[in-house]
C-alpha cells in the first residue's frame, strides 16, 4: 500500500457504500421492544389471571364446592348446619369473592394505564420514573393479594368462632389446637405459594425491567 | 392485540423512523465498529435506535442531527456493549482482514481494513477516529465523549500515527 494518510482517506470513508438494511416499518418495530414489552407482558398476565380467577370463582359459586368443604369443617367441629348459617356463609363468601375480583380488576386497569403511559412517554427521565412507578404498582398488587388472603382466612376463622359461640358448642382442647394449627399452617403455606407464584411469574419480568432500568440510568448519566 | 398508539404518537414515531431510515448509515457504521459478529451488530443497531427514540424529545432542535446521533450511538455502544466490543488483539488482524477481501473494489478493501484496524483500538479512541473521519469538529467530538477539546486533538494526532503504521503494515 502506498503511504496511508487518514486525512486524505476521509472522503473514501464518507463515501463508503453502506447497505440500507432497515425500512421504516422495521425501525418502528424496534421501538416496541424491551421494557415496554415487559410492561405489556405483566399487563397481559394480570389480565389472564383476572379472567382465570373470575372463571374459577363463577365455577365454584355455581358448584358450591368450596362452600361445602368449608361447611364440612364446621360439621366436624360439631356445628349444626342450619339454612340461616348457610345463607350467612354464602353471603360472606360472595362479598369476599367480589371484593377480591374487584381488587384484581382495579390492578388490571392500573397495569393498563401504566402500559399506556409508558407507550406515550418518550423522555428518558420520565421513562425511568414510569418504570419505577410500574414496579411499585406490581409490588402493591402482590402485597394486597397476600393481605387479602390473610384477611379472608381471618374472617372465616372469626366466623367459625362466632358460630361456635352462638351454638354454645364446647370443643375439646385437642380439637381447638388442631383447628388453629390447621388454619395457621394452611394459611402460611398458601401465602408462601402465592408469594412464590408472584416471585416466579412477575419476578422474572421485573428482573429484566431492572436490568433495563440500570442501563437506562447509565445512559442518562453519560449524557448529562 | 389492541393497539394503544395515539395519532399524535403515531405521526411522531413515523417522523422518527424516517429520520433513522435516512441516517442509518451512521448507526450501521457505529454498530459495525463496536461488534465482532453480524448478530451483535444487529443487536447494537436496535439498542441504539431505542436509545435515540428515548432521547428524541430532548434532542429536537437542540443540536445537529449527526452530533446527537453520534453522542447517543457511541454512548450506547461504549456503555452497553462494553463486553462485546472488546478490542481485537492485533494478532487477529490477518484473520479478520481475510473476511473482507471479497470486496472487489480496492477502496472498499482499504475501508474494510481500516475498520479492522480501528477495532483494535480502545472504545473511546474508536469513537474519536470515527467522528474525525466523518468530519465532526473537535468541539463536538470532545463534547460527545466528555473530554476536553485539547485532549481530543492530542489523542487524534497520536491515533493518526498509530493508524498509519497499522494500515501500512497490514496492507
Amino acid at each position: 500500500m502506498p503511504e496511508f494518510d487518514l486525512d486524505s482517506f476521509k472522503k473514501t470513508w464518507q463515501e463508503q457504500p453502506v447497505q440500507q438494511k432497515y425500512g421504516s416499518s422495521e425501525i418502528l418495530q424496534m421501538l416496541n421492544k424491551k421494557s415496554r414489552n415487559y410492561v405489556k407482558y405483566i399487563f397481559w398476565i394480570s389480565a389472564a389471571e383476572f379472567l382465570f380467577f373470575t372463571l374459577i370463582g363463577l365455577f365454584y359459586i355455581i358448584q358450591g364446592k368450596e362452600a361445602n368443604s368449608f361447611l364440612n369443617i364446621l360439621d366436624k367441629l360439631g356445628v349444626q348446619k342450619t339454612p340461616e348459617l348457610e345463607l350467612t356463609f354464602d353471603n360472606i363468601y360472595l362479598v369476599l369473592k367480589i371484593l377480591s375480583l374487584l381488587v384484581t380488576a382495579y390492578f388490571v386497569y392500573r397495569f393498563y394505564l401504566n402500559y399506556k403511559g409508558i407507550k406515550v412517554e418518550e423522555n428518558l427521565k420520565n421513562f425511568i420514573l414510569k418504570i419505577i412507578q410500574f414496579k411499585k404498582t406490581v409490588n402493591a398488587f402482590i402485597l394486597i393479594n397476600i393481605a387479602l388472603l390473610v384477611t379472608f382466612t381471618s374472617i372465616f376463622t372469626v366466623f367459625i368462632v362466632y358460630i361456635l359461640n352462638t351454638q354454645n358448642i364446647e370443643i375439646t382442647n385437642a380439637t381447638l389446637v388442631g383447628f388453629i394449627a390447621g388454619t395457621v399452617i394452611s394459611t402460611v403455606f398458601t401465602v408462601l405459594m402465592v408469594w412464590l407464584y408472584y416471585r416466579v411469574v412477575y419476578g422474572i419480568i421485573i428482573k429484566k425491567l431492572d436490568r433495563n432500568l440500570t442501563q437506562l440510568k447509565e445512559i442518562e448519566s453519560q449524557e448529562i | 392485540m389492541p393497539s394503544f398508539i395515539t395519532p399524535a404518537l403515531a405521526s411522531k414515531e413515523k417522523e422518527f423512523a424516517q429520520l433513522i431510515k435516512d441516517n442509518q448509515g451512521l448507526i450501521i457504521k457505529v454498530s459495525r465498529l463496536y461488534t465482532n459478529s453480524l448478530e451483535d451488530e444487529e443487536d447494537l443497531f436496535q439498542e441504539i435506535v431505542l436509545q435515540l427514540w428515548r432521547s428524541y424529545d430532548s434532542f429536537k432542535g437542540n443540536s445537529k442531527i449527526s452530533t446527537w446521533m453520534y453522542r447517543v450511538a457511541l454512548n450506547t455502544a461504549i456503555t452497553l456493549f462494553r463486553k462485546k466490543s472488546k478490542s481485537l488483539p492485533t494478532n487477529e488482524l490477518d484473520i479478520n482482514h481475510a473476511d473482507f477481501i471479497e470486496d472487489d473494489d480496492d477502496k472498499q478493501q482499504q475501508v474494510s481494513l481500516l475498520y479492522t484496524v480501528i477495532k483494535t483500538l480502545p472504545n473511546v479512541e474508536r469513537a474519536i477516529v470515527m467522528m474525525y473521519l466523518d468530519d465532526l469538529p473537535y468541539k463536538d467530538i470532545a463534547e460527545n465523549l466528555g473530554i476536553t477539546e485539547v485532549n481530543a486533538r492530542v489523542k487524534m494526532n497520536r491515533l493518526k500515527k498509530t493508524l498509519k503504521e497499522q494500515m501500512e503494515k497490514y496492507a
